[in-house]
């Protein structure tokens, strides 16, 4: 506990960040940093210690904030206090990068110096400068042999607008140069301001719920000092709490019983719900209520939303507790129940995007062991009302009567596309499929900068991963929220036997609307299997059909011969069927498979 | 005992055959032509199987034998003599038991049915399939049409006024015209009963793994909806998903397991189902048991002190309404609600519950008295009894 008592000194603390794109080498270099500062033995370090969720390592991607606190001999003698808060890599969860950023005043940008810079890294870049951060340009994979640093400096230089002649040229694999880049994160970012002796405010940077402590809060204090023991309050709830545990992470939780100004650490009050300990909100004592607030963060709202049923309706009390915890965790996850003719009882849930979505599905899935039907995704369209009230609808089964409604609006974003030369046709090709509108192309080095408006329906289904299929891997993405637009926007039904499915429903632009409910049609067809009656599938806009097809009765299905003295066979048969049976969802008299609801997941027109 | 048990049957499994047939699932063993099967020791092993059964049935009249395979004309009608004679020693047997043999239509089985009639055996049903070479061959069986016409009146020379046709449709390459031709010529030989199968593959078979290719659905439709209102013409009632009979020629062995009557299981894979009452309160043990299924294995099992039962499960209440069901609901007319509460040794209630998907599907009369199939039920008698498991 010495080094605890003998607090760095503000000017030794260094706080940072890493800005990289996935696959670029953060969590190689986040764990070598981590080794060489000695923060974990060589058996504690397990694999990218800092990406702790099963889904993150195994997805390859950071999803929360998390931080470590190293100490640093450096070569002026002096010990430095290293705070590195790391960042997610994906466009989905971009919001959280400012987050990170904020409690830090230095970045690296870590760039694979075998693919060049990639326009998530950009956008961070662009984050981290605005806020006022040094951001040291750091060229990685160095030890492999396509790596090619004075092109990727140039590139850094061209795109970001930062002068790379000197970037550290690093090899996180191998080790290489990481002594020099420790060197000059010392040298380069500066120390926080602060006052340890003033009042305390200090910064939410994110909180998460444990189930042994109740909610543990990351927190960078700006000024004054937090000791265990003390009253807390949370300014926005105005509520007090004690301060049971305070201390850092090593990566390991530790307690120090202290955080001064400049410092990041966790702080545990007892504190039993995330809503209690809002991410972005300060933290001051009890006994200076007045303290100002920290600008903080804006909420983040969610982009997509989509229906999730449980398959047996007797794990809809299991689904809700689940979301619940999901949610203690996950500030952006909201839902709210949903009743669906088909689907039966489940909840609207809204994401950040499409990766967030595919990350609670399989956490519900894998980790409360739920069997889950998602319907297809949609954004949040604007709707004028021709009483000029204005609505917001995220569920195509809550239009409201289209005969009241003066324009309908989608959200458009602004798109930032890398991608090498050679695949820019390809590029430009999807973006004008996806009703794109092309604002700039810029040559930056062998990159191309496209920068495009698209409907924000037209990017979260699949657009990420197309772009990355249609460039071996190399485009890359960002966009951001611009403006909602009028636009001949339909509802697509699905129409079972003449019924009308929920579930099925899917709000889309006018011009993809008979294509897309072709293709729907015919895909659902092959998925239903054929029954005692002809069962009719038809895809409609208003009352009008634009698609239809005919999955054709059975004649019979009777098992010709039941041999009566042994009747185990024809049991297995039965039981068999009903299993299948069980995995089905009833529509009227149809009986529709989970396969047919995913359908409209995977139609691309 | 105070309440009165299901009739009791008595099924007999002979698990040899000249050949394999590549659509048949039954436990039966090709041995080649000619070849010498161990008679005596079977007989020795089946009478010691029957005995070790006996106190499950003690008193209990039998009203039906049935002797199938494998192929049981491959035996001497001595064997089936000296087996029925203990049969009849130690169970009371029903004044008017039928017992029915599987016979190939052959030439060489033609030559027994005359020595079969004689040892008491008085109900004959022959394997035919087909009458057309080309799909006799299809099916691998090893007796031509001709023969087998010739068998039909061989049997009926011999005695056998009731007789069986085993008839097969939807067979690789036939046409409807082929199928109905079967048809005609079978109702030429003027059978009491007619069994009228589609074929199916069966897991387990070489069709299954090597799958011949048949008939369209349509050609599959129009072949059993001509066929079925020839037979009808015929005189033959449809009784069964896929028996026909002259009035009073059902096969009363058939009927009494789709009736959920007991029978026991006596030979190499042969699978019993025998009732008990409970001591204490007059309700029904259901128990199934099989035996030993490889004919090598079931007769070391002589000398087993585990005897000759396999393994014997007792069917559950809550299995007992698709068990009923199953077999009942075959039969065109079903059968009355008194049966299943005979039957089964529970309420009315219990049954009744699971009915009411199935009334509303239209699959099952609307009749509270009778349990029975509509005419769509029949058709879809598989979506009928799923719908008893919702």
């Amino acid at each position: 506990m010495s080094s605890n008592e003998n607090r760095k000194e503000i000017s030794h603390i260094r706080n940072f960040s890493i800005i990289a794109h996935i696959d670029h080498g953060k969590s190689t270099l986040s764990d070598r940093l981590i080794q060489l500062c000695g923060g974990l033995s060589d058996r504690e370090l397990k694999e990218q210690v800092l990406d702790s969720m099963d889904i993150e390592r195994e997805r390859g991607i950071t999803i929360k904030a998390q931080s470590v606190t190293l100490d640093y001999q450096a070569e002026d003698g002096n010990t430095y206090q290293l705070n590195f808060i790391d960042t997610p890599g994906h466009v989905d969860f971009s919001y959280e990068v400012s987050r990170s950023l904020y409690a830090c005043e230095g970045a690296l940008l870590v760039v694979d110096a075998a693919q060049g810079v990639e326009a998530q890294s950009v956008a961070n870049c662009y984050t981290a400068v605005e806020q006022g951060l040094e951001v040291l340009p750091v060229l990685n994979k160095m030890d492999l042999p396509q790596a090619d640093p004075d092109k990727v400096a140039q590139e850094i230089e061209e795109i970001i607008g930062l002068d790379a002649t000197d970037a550290c040229q690093v090899s996180a694999k191998s080790g290489l140069g990481m002594e020099a880049l420790l060197e000059r994160l010392v040298r380069d970012i500066p120390p926080p301001r602060g006052n340890p002796d003033g009042q305390l405010q200090a910064l939410i940077i994110d909180s998460w719920f444990d189930n042994y402590l109740g909610v543990v809060s990351l927190v960078r204090i700006f000024d004054g000092t937090l000791k265990k023991g003390e009253k807390i309050r949370i300014k926005s709830t105005g509520r007090d709490w004690q301060a049971n545990e305070v201390g850092i992470f090593t990566p390991l939780r530790k307690e120090t019983g202290v955080l001064r100004a400049g410092e990041v650490g966790f702080i545990v009050a007892g504190i039993k719900d995330i809503h209690g300990a809002p991410v972005g909100d300060t933290i001051t004592h009890a006994k200076t209520p007045d303290v100002e607030r920290l600008p903080g963060f804006q909420k983040v709202k969610p982009q997509v939303y989509a229906g999730m049923f449980p398959v047996s309706a007797d794990d809809y009390e299991d689904f809700r507790d689940a979301l619940e915890k999901l949610a203690l965790n996950d500030a952006s996850l909201e839902y709210e129940p949903e009743n669906s003719d088909a689907l039966g009882f489940g909840f609207r849930v809204g994401f950040l995007g499409t990766l967030h979505m595919e990350i609670i599905q399989e956490r519900l899935e894998r980790e409360y062991d739920l069997d889950l039907l998602t319907t297809a995704p949609t954004v949040v369209y604007e709707l004028a009302m021709k009483n000029g009230e204005v609505r917001y609808v995220s569920n195509p089964s809550k239009l409201p009567d289209m005969a009241d409604v003066e324009e309908m609006r989608e959200p458009i974003v602004r798109a930032s596309i890398l991608v090498p030369q050679e695949f820019v046709g390809n590029v430009i090709a999807e973006c004008e499929n996806r009703r794109g509108t092309q604002l700039d192309m810029q040559f930056l080095g062998s990159q191309i900068q496209l920068t495009y408006e698209l409907p924000m329906s037209e990017v979260v289904m699949d657009f990420f991963d197309r772009l990355k299929s249609i460039s071996k891997g190399y485009a890359s993405l960002e966009y951001n929220f611009e403006r909602f637009e009028a636009a001949k926007l339909v509802r697509l039904d699905v129409l079972i036997n003449g019924d009308r499915v929920d579930a099925l429903a899917v709000i889309i632009h006018r011009d993809h609307a008979h294509s897309r409910g072709r293709i729907l049609v015919e895909k659902m067809k092959e998925l239903i299997p054929r029954q005692m009656f002809d069962v009719a599938i038809q895809a409609a806009i208003g009352g009008q059909v634009v698609a239809r097809s005919t999955v054709k009765a059975l004649r019979k299905n009777v098992t010709a011969k039941c041999y009566g003295g042994d009747v185990s066979r024809k049991k297995k048969l039965l039981e068999k069927q009903k299993a299948g049976k069980k995995r089905m969802k009833q529509v009227g008299r149809v009986e529709i498979p989970q396969d047919a609801f995913l359908a409209v997941l995977k139609v691309n027109d | 005992m105070n309440r009165p048990l299901p009739p009791l049957s008595l099924y007999l499994h002979v698990p040899w055959c000249v050949r394999k047939c590549p659509y048949c699932d039954f436990n039966s063993h090709g041995v080649g032509a000619g070849a010498s099967l161990p008679e005596d020791d079977y007989l020795v092993a089946l009478l010691a199987d029957l005995e070790a059964e006996l106190p499950l049935v003690a008193g209990r009249e039998l009203v039906s034998v049935f002797i199938g395979g494998g192929t049981p004309s491959l035996m001497s009608a001595d064997f089936y003599r000296r087996f029925l004679a203990r049969l009849e020693e130690a169970l009371p047997w029903a004044a008017d038991i039928e017992i029915t043999l599987e016979a190939n239509p052959g030439t060489f089985e033609q030559a027994r049915f005359a020595a079969y009639r004689e040892v008491g055996i008085n109900r004959l049903s022959l394997g035919v399939q087909s009458f057309q070479d080309a799909q006799l061959q299809a099916l691998g069986r090893i007796h031509g049409g001709l023969e087998a016409e010739r068998a039909v009146r061989e049997a009926r020379a011999a005695g056998f006024d009731n007789l069986n046709i085993d008839l097969m449709h939807g067979l690789p390459g036939q046409s409807p015209a082929l199928a109905l031709d079967d048809i005609d010529r079978a109702l030429a030989l003027s059978p009491s009963h007619l069994s009228w199968y589609q074929l199916t593959l069966e897991p387990n078979t070489e069709f299954h793994s090597r799958p011949p290719v048949l008939p369209e659905e349509e050609a599959l439709w129009a072949i059993q909806d001509a066929g079925h209102e020839r037979l009808e013409a015929a005189g033959l009632a449809r009784y069964e998903i896929s028996a026909y009979a002259h009035p009073g020629r059902q096969a009363r062995h058939n009927l009494n397991y789709w009736r959920f009557g007991d029978y026991l299981g006596i030979g190499a894979g042969a699978h019993g189902k025998l009732s008990r009452e409970t001591p204490q309160d007059g309700g029904l043990i259901i128990e199934r048991r099989w035996k030993s299924r490889q004919p090598e294995a079931y007769l070391r099992r002589r000398e087993d002190p585990r005897g000759f039962v396999a393994g014997h499960r007792r069917i559950e209440a809550e299995e007992l309404p698709l068990e009923f069901a199953m077999n009942a609901l075959r039969l065109t007319e079903g059968v009355p609600m008194a049966l299943w509460e005979a039957h089964s040794g529970l309420s009315r209630a219990t049954l009744e519950a699971r009915l009411a998907r199935a009334r509303h599907l239209g699959l099952l009369v609307e009749d509270d008295s009778r349990l029975q199939a509509t005419p769509q039920g029949l058709l879809f008698l598989n979506e009928l009894l799923a719908s008893l498991e919702e």
